[in-house]
């Protein structure tokens, strides 16, 4: 059914805090989400910690997510000794986007920070598109190259790691330019037909069997570089996404996201080993993010996609926050490393590569239902990112999670609400 | 390098996979439907005073009830689900020497939504439930029949459910739900029912569960009636064993056997129910 995409947030556990006088901001929305036109609020817990009376500063600063200041302020505060206080902080609306907020807590010999992230109607982000020309062509010449390679599946059961409830298939195939890569085919026992969870692997991430469901087919493949396909291809994390980076057409990805095409081609030809090839969906998290977008996107076999914290997601902005960074971390890090290394390498070279390989340029083919979850405290996928991807899907069937508190992941709650977005999805009881 | 950080993907399947009896509290999921077709048999020969004493009934009397009940569950959204019930009895009210009283058709339709009001990590739930009720026979001569009391009525429930605690048992599930009925006429009744269940699966496909009923039933007409569709004011505790199996996700079958040990003004009953759960 087509509806407006919704917002779901989760909270993340508190972690426990020490420290003289610890501060705990709490959004008025838990989800740290905010409409456009609604005053910001947090109420700040203060808690002194110690037996002596506290007298400090508690002081704010918003930027925007790319480190442009927004506004600030302080107040004076005083805590009794073991005293609690609850400040009522109020800022006024802001325009669409995502902010950092940093609380500080100043005394005479304690300091202490709190990061929080806040958004104001994300499902109104928008992003340009950097799609070259010749995309479809590009990815449509990929397709039939990977079409003209002879899968040759072999499917071995694995009967050391199976059990009385699951059947363990190690699988291997050829994939784009005849590279072999494999996977881990999990087959429940107790039924004669499954829906399929077909799951796409993170950074250079090994999937293992997934044993732990019992109402899914599970697919794990491991695409060229990762878990048991590294014996054919190893590059390592350090090098993985920067493998032919200056040349669009070896770049590694190209034959990543055909290894995930292949992958869906695996299922729909073994519906003889229980799999439901009219119930797959696709899930993957950070990497694995990006590319079961992709998947779902060229794959129209693909029916469901789920995908958390998504790589890669609207790749110019990403340069653009990352660059506002105090400390740089993944994937931008890497790509500046290898910038300083290669003067010649240019952002704009950067680009030609990766225009063809955002996975934002994808998003607008993705036609099934389509659950995403974002951290908002996130560096790698920054939340803008994710959710300028998220708002370029085609499908109006889309919902996405946000938790606040959490950084690179999402949490306990999130895969709960997703299992029942899928039964629901799915039909399953 | 620094090394990335690395996402893991960390499935939570524990959701309620053993199928429940009782589904008030649980929400049905939207667009999904239950359908819970179900033969319940009941019978008593004394009855308990008003005192909780047990009198021994006349010889050769009894009161039989066997009933067959159709419940369907559809999710209209995530929290919100239409629930109904249609009742069929038939009905043995035996009078020894004075001969026998047979009764038999539709009883109290209930039909209403449930709403689940919060839940903690989708493994407990919080739901609130309101239910008309519609007599789906018809007063003779202004008096009930044996079908039940013949009067509109409504139900209001609150629901507490979900797996049960990590520090009880790593698996099974538990259901609470607190009811005020209430039937328009002037003597009522009112009435007010807390009923708690465990279950617990024995294997992947096998369970037991026992459900315990108190039941308080007020009214301004204290007489005593043996059939518990029509009676007015009384009040019992009923414990219940159930075993069930499931055949698939979609099939599951419960058998229930129970005893009346305390009671007010009602039987000493017993019986046993057969449940047919289909999850569409």
């Amino acid at each position: 059914m087509a509806s407006a995409p919704k917002v779901w947030a989760f909270q993340q556990e508190e972690t426990a805090e020490t420290g003289n006088v610890t501060l705990k901001p709490v959004p008025d929305n838990k989800e740290g989400i905010f409409a456009q036109r609604e005053k910001i609020g947090y109420a700040l817990r203060l808690h002194n910690n110690t037996g002596e009376v506290q007298k400090g500063t508690i002081a704010y600063s918003i930027t925007t997510d790319d480190g442009k200041k927004v506004e600030d302020d302080s107040s004076k505060f005083s805590l009794k000794s073991y005293g609690s206080k609850s400040l009522i902080l109020k800022i006024k609306p802001k325009p669409v986007g995502f902010y950092h907020i940093n609380f500080r807590v100043n005394l005479p010999d304690y300091d202490d920070t709190v990061r929080n992230v806040f958004g104001v109607d994300p499902q109104k982000i928008t992003s340009q598109l950097h799609k070259p020309a010749d995309f479809d062509a590009f990815w449509t010449r990929t397709r039939e190259d990977l079409e003209k390679v002879v899968p040759q599946y072999r499917v071995l059961e694995r009967k050391d790691l199976s059990t009385d409830e699951k059947r363990v298939y190690s699988v291997e195939m050829h994939s784009y330019g005849d590279i072999v890569i494999r996977g881990w085919l999990v087959v429940p026992t107790d039924g004669k037909r499954f829906p399929v969870h077909y799951r796409v692997p993170g950074y250079v991430v090994g999937l293992k069997p997934n044993m732990d469901n019992d109402d899914f087919i599970t697919f794990d493949l491991n695409v060229r570089g990762n878990g048991n396909s590294t014996d054919v291809m190893e590059i390592g994390t350090d090098n993985y996404c920067l493998f032919n980076i200056e040349n669009k057409d070896k770049y590694i990805y190209r034959g990543v996201y055909m290894d995930c095409l292949r992958g869906v081609d695996f299922l729909m030809s073994h519906a003889s080993l229980g799999i439901d090839i009219n119930k797959i969906f696709v899930e993957g998290g950070s990497q694995g993010g990006a590319l079961a977008l992709i998947t779902a996107a060229l794959d129209k076999r693909v029916k469901v996609l789920t995908l958390q914290v998504p790589l890669y997601a609207d790749i110019h902005n990403d340069l653009l926050v990352s660059s506002s960074y105090q400390t740089q971390v993944f994937p931008f890090k890497t790509f500046r490393k290898y910038q300083e290394k290669h003067p010649a390498f240019t952002w704009d070279k950067f680009f030609a590569t990766w225009d063809y390989y955002d996975p934002q340029n994808f998003a607008p083919m993705v036609q099934c239902p389509v659950l995403m979850g974002i951290g908002l405290l996130d560096q790698f996928c920054p939340p803008r990112c994710s959710m300028a991807l998220f708002n370029h899907i085609g499908s109006k069937n889309k919902e996405f999670v946000c938790v606040p508190n959490s950084t690179h992941e999402v949490n306990f709650d999130y895969f709960m609400f997703q299992n029942v977005w899928l039964r629901e999805k799915f039909r399953i009881p | 390098m620094q090394k990335t950080r690395l996402f893991i993907i960390f499935l939570a399947l524990i959701v309620l996979a053993t199928p429940v009896k009782t589904f008030a509290g649980f929400p049905i999921g939207k667009y999904r439907d239950i359908v819970v077709p179900s033969f319940n048999y009941y019978r008593q020969t004394d009855r308990f005073d008003g005192n909780d004493k047990v009198i021994k009934g006349p010889p050769g009397t009894s009161f039989t009830s066997y009933s067959s009940t159709l419940f369907i569950g559809y999710g209209i959204t995530r929290r919100l689900d239409l629930i109904m019930n249609v009742p069929f009895l038939y009905q043995v009210n035996n009078l020894g020497q004075n001969g026998k009283i047979v009764d038999q058709g539709p009883g109290d339709f209930v039909g209403g939504l449930s709403y689940n009001l919060v839940n903690w990590g989708y493994t407990k739930f919080l739901s609130v439930q309101a239910s008309a009720i519609v007599p789906l026979y018809s007063k003779i001569n202004g008096e009930n029949t044996a079908l039940g009391l013949g009067d509109y009525g409504t139900e209001v429930k609150l629901m507490f459910c979900g797996s049960l605690p990590k520090l009880i048992a790593d698996k099974g599930y538990f259901n609470t739900e607190l009811t005020y009925r209430r039937y328009f006429d002037t003597q009522g009744p009112d009435q007010v029912s807390f009923m708690a269940t465990v279950g617990y699966p024995v294997t992947k496909h096998n369970q037991v569960s026992v459900d315990l009923t108190f039941y308080r039933s007020y009214s301004s007409n204290k007489a005593f009636d043996p059939n518990i569709f029509t009676a007015r004011d009384y009040a019992f505790f009923k414990p219940q064993l159930n075993v069930g199996h499931q055949f698939s996700r979609r099939a599951s079958l419960f058998i229930g056997g129970y005893y009346v040990p305390f009671g007010l003004n009602t039987g000493v009953g017993y019986g046993g129910s057969v449940l047919f759960v289909f999850k569409l």
